[in-house]
């Protein structure tokens, strides 16, 4: 028994430093990060933005598109927890990588940054396709705005956008002022996919099309629905971040000044450092991370969980929901958390009230339907993981001693049978010694 | 011709009336408690029809032992009525003891049935 304890305890101790690398359900934060780059001056040119993250925490392992020797597993186990790929002419990928490794990447629920610039691969296309976005399909193509372009700019192509989703989680607390530059292809999202969502968009004056030859025909892409920058955030929590650009992330862009076309305000510094830091933090699970206890539910007045509940009785309900800050878990506050009482559709829907401590909670009378019911909390917010959680519960009717004893409607009938009783003995009476 | 049918109708109703003081006292008694049960039986349906009959099975126990009791109160008048040719040779105690009976599980029987 000692022999076991404390061979197992040895064991433990050579396992923790690997346990302390990967990210877990503990710690959803990605630490180990993988970036292609499909050119190593890339690794200078966009310093600044490798240098944040590092500065987070992140464990960055640089390697050529076409490195022979790269491998997303070994063994079975993911190396990486995150990826980015900046490398947007690449035809194939070196080693063990092509996009289907890639796509089994984000199934495991890892974290992707996609990036393609004036020239986006086909391979690059096809990562793309399989997490929703659409690039033009003209290879030449690039983002051309006559009214929404850096004054800096002679073409029209360096865009200075402005128009972010209006997402807190996704974008940080504070508001991004100066406008975003970017300049590189068009993407276009299927308007019925509701698992991706448009971070930057284009000006209603944006189109798509090539900047060096004439127009032979409308542009297919225009206007709003034109994305810059995308994310996705799929069913089992991974984060994708695709931009058409490149150049969005690099150091000269960062730090460049920037003034709209037709707009007085000049600013000093472009927000792409902010808006690439803040998105960063999304999709590496910083941010907008919730994780949920289980479900509790008992009667009122007691603190067991029973194993079924009687039509008409007064429960109480509360779940515990926690918010990853990015370094530890602390209560989330939020007003829209439901949970539904549901038997093919929901009988009570009632919002959950907090104590500000990560508990959610309400109370409410069970419906006068019996049958098997479960406790449902279905939680999908803009930027936030999804929550789905379940607990089955049956509710039984009446026990034929649980009806009320005495009908008060019926008082009258019981008053007129007693009332006769009474009236026969009193007539047995008079009849039997009348004189 | 009116005021004659007004006439009328009062000395109908007066020779009913100094008919029916002819009748023994002990009938008058059980006339009277039947004229009491009905009563009751009436108030009750009176009731329902007012608020509905949700509890139809007091409703109907309520109903039944009023004109049950009733019912059994004609049949002692009939057989203990000194001018019914046909029970001359019943003793009246033999009939009250009847009546006695039958209301017993009568009552029971709407007890029972009371919810």
């Amino acid at each position: 028994m000692m022999n076991l304890s404390r061979s197992v305890a040895l064991i433990s101790l050579f396992l923790l430093p690997l346990l302390s690398f990967s990210f877990s359900v503990d710690n959803p934060t990605d630490r180990r990060v993988l970036v292609l780059l499909d050119d190593v001056s890339l690794k200078s040119s966009h310093s600044i933005f490798f240098t944040t993250l590092k500065s987070r925490g992140f464990d960055l392992d640089f390697k050529l598109a076409d490195d022979s020797k790269l491998a997303l597993q070994r063994y079975g186990q993911y190396l990486y927890d995150g990826l980015i790929v900046f490398a947007p002419s690449t035809e194939r990928f070196g080693g063990s990588l092509d996009s289907k490794s890639i796509a089994d990447f984000v199934d495991s629920g890892r974290d992707l940054i996609l990036s393609a610039d004036t020239s986006a691969s086909d391979l690059i296309r096809g990562i793309a396709l399989e997490c929703g976005v659409d690039f033009d399909e003209d290879s030449s193509a690039m983002v051309i705005d006559h009214s929404s372009f850096s004054v800096s700019d002679g073409d029209h192509t360096l865009i200075a956008a402005d128009d972010l989703v209006k997402s807190d989680v996704i974008l940080g607390k504070t508001k991004i002022e100066a406008p975003v530059l970017f300049r590189g292809v068009a993407h276009s999202l299927n308007p019925t996919n509701n698992l991706v969502l448009k971070v930057l968009s284009a000006s209603p004056s944006a189109y798509s099309a090539n900047p060096s030859s004439k127009l032979s025909s409308p542009p297919q892409l225009t206007g709003s629905a034109i994305s810059l920058v995308s994310v996705m955030q799929a069913r089992n929590n991974a984060r994708v971040v695709i931009s058409g650009s490149l150049q969005m992330f690099s150091d000269r862009l960062f730090r460049s000044g920037v003034q709209k076309a037709g707009s007085p305000n000049k600013y000093e510094k472009s927000g792409n450092e902010q808006f690439a830091t803040e998105l960063s933090k999304w999709v590496f699970h910083e941010r907008g991370h919730l994780k949920a206890g289980s479900l509790v539910h008992h009667r009122v007045g007691e603190t067991d969980e029973p194993a079924i509940y009687r039509i008409k009785d007064d429960l109480e309900f509360s779940v515990e929901i926690l918010e990853w800050s990015g370094k530890s878990w602390e209560p989330y506050v939020a007003d829209d958390v439901q949970v539904q009482f549901y038997m093919m559709s929901p009988y009570v829907l009632k919002t959950l009230s907090t104590d500000k401590k990560g508990m959610f909670h309400t109370s409410f009378k069970v419906p006068d339907v019996y049958g098997v019911f479960q406790f449902k909390v279905e939680y999908e917010k803009l930027g936030y993981t999804t929550l789905s959680l379940s607990k089955q519960i049956p509710v039984r009717p009446y026990r034929h001693n649980e009806y009320e004893r005495f009908i008060p409607t019926a008082y009258p009938y019981y008053g007129a049978c007693f009332t006769t009783m009474a009236g026969f003995f009193v007539f047995s009476f008079v009849y039997l010694y009348h004189k | 011709m009116v005021k004659s049918t007004s006439k009328d109708a009062q000395d109908l109703f007066r020779s009913l009336h100094s008919a029916y003081s002819a009748t023994p006292t002990n009938l008058k008694i059980i006339d009277l408690y039947v004229v009491f049960s009905v009563f009751t039986a009436l108030i009750q349906v009176a009731y329902m029809a007012l608020v509905g009959s949700f509890p139809f099975n007091s409703f109907l126990s309520g109903v039944l032992s009023c004109i049950g009791t009733a019912v059994l109160a004609v049949c002692l008048r009939i057989q203990v009525n000194k001018e019914n040719k046909e029970f001359k040779d019943l003793a009246p105690e033999r009939a009250f003891a009847d009546f006695v009976l039958c209301n017993l599980v009568l009552h029971l029987v709407i007890i029972n049935f009371l919810g």
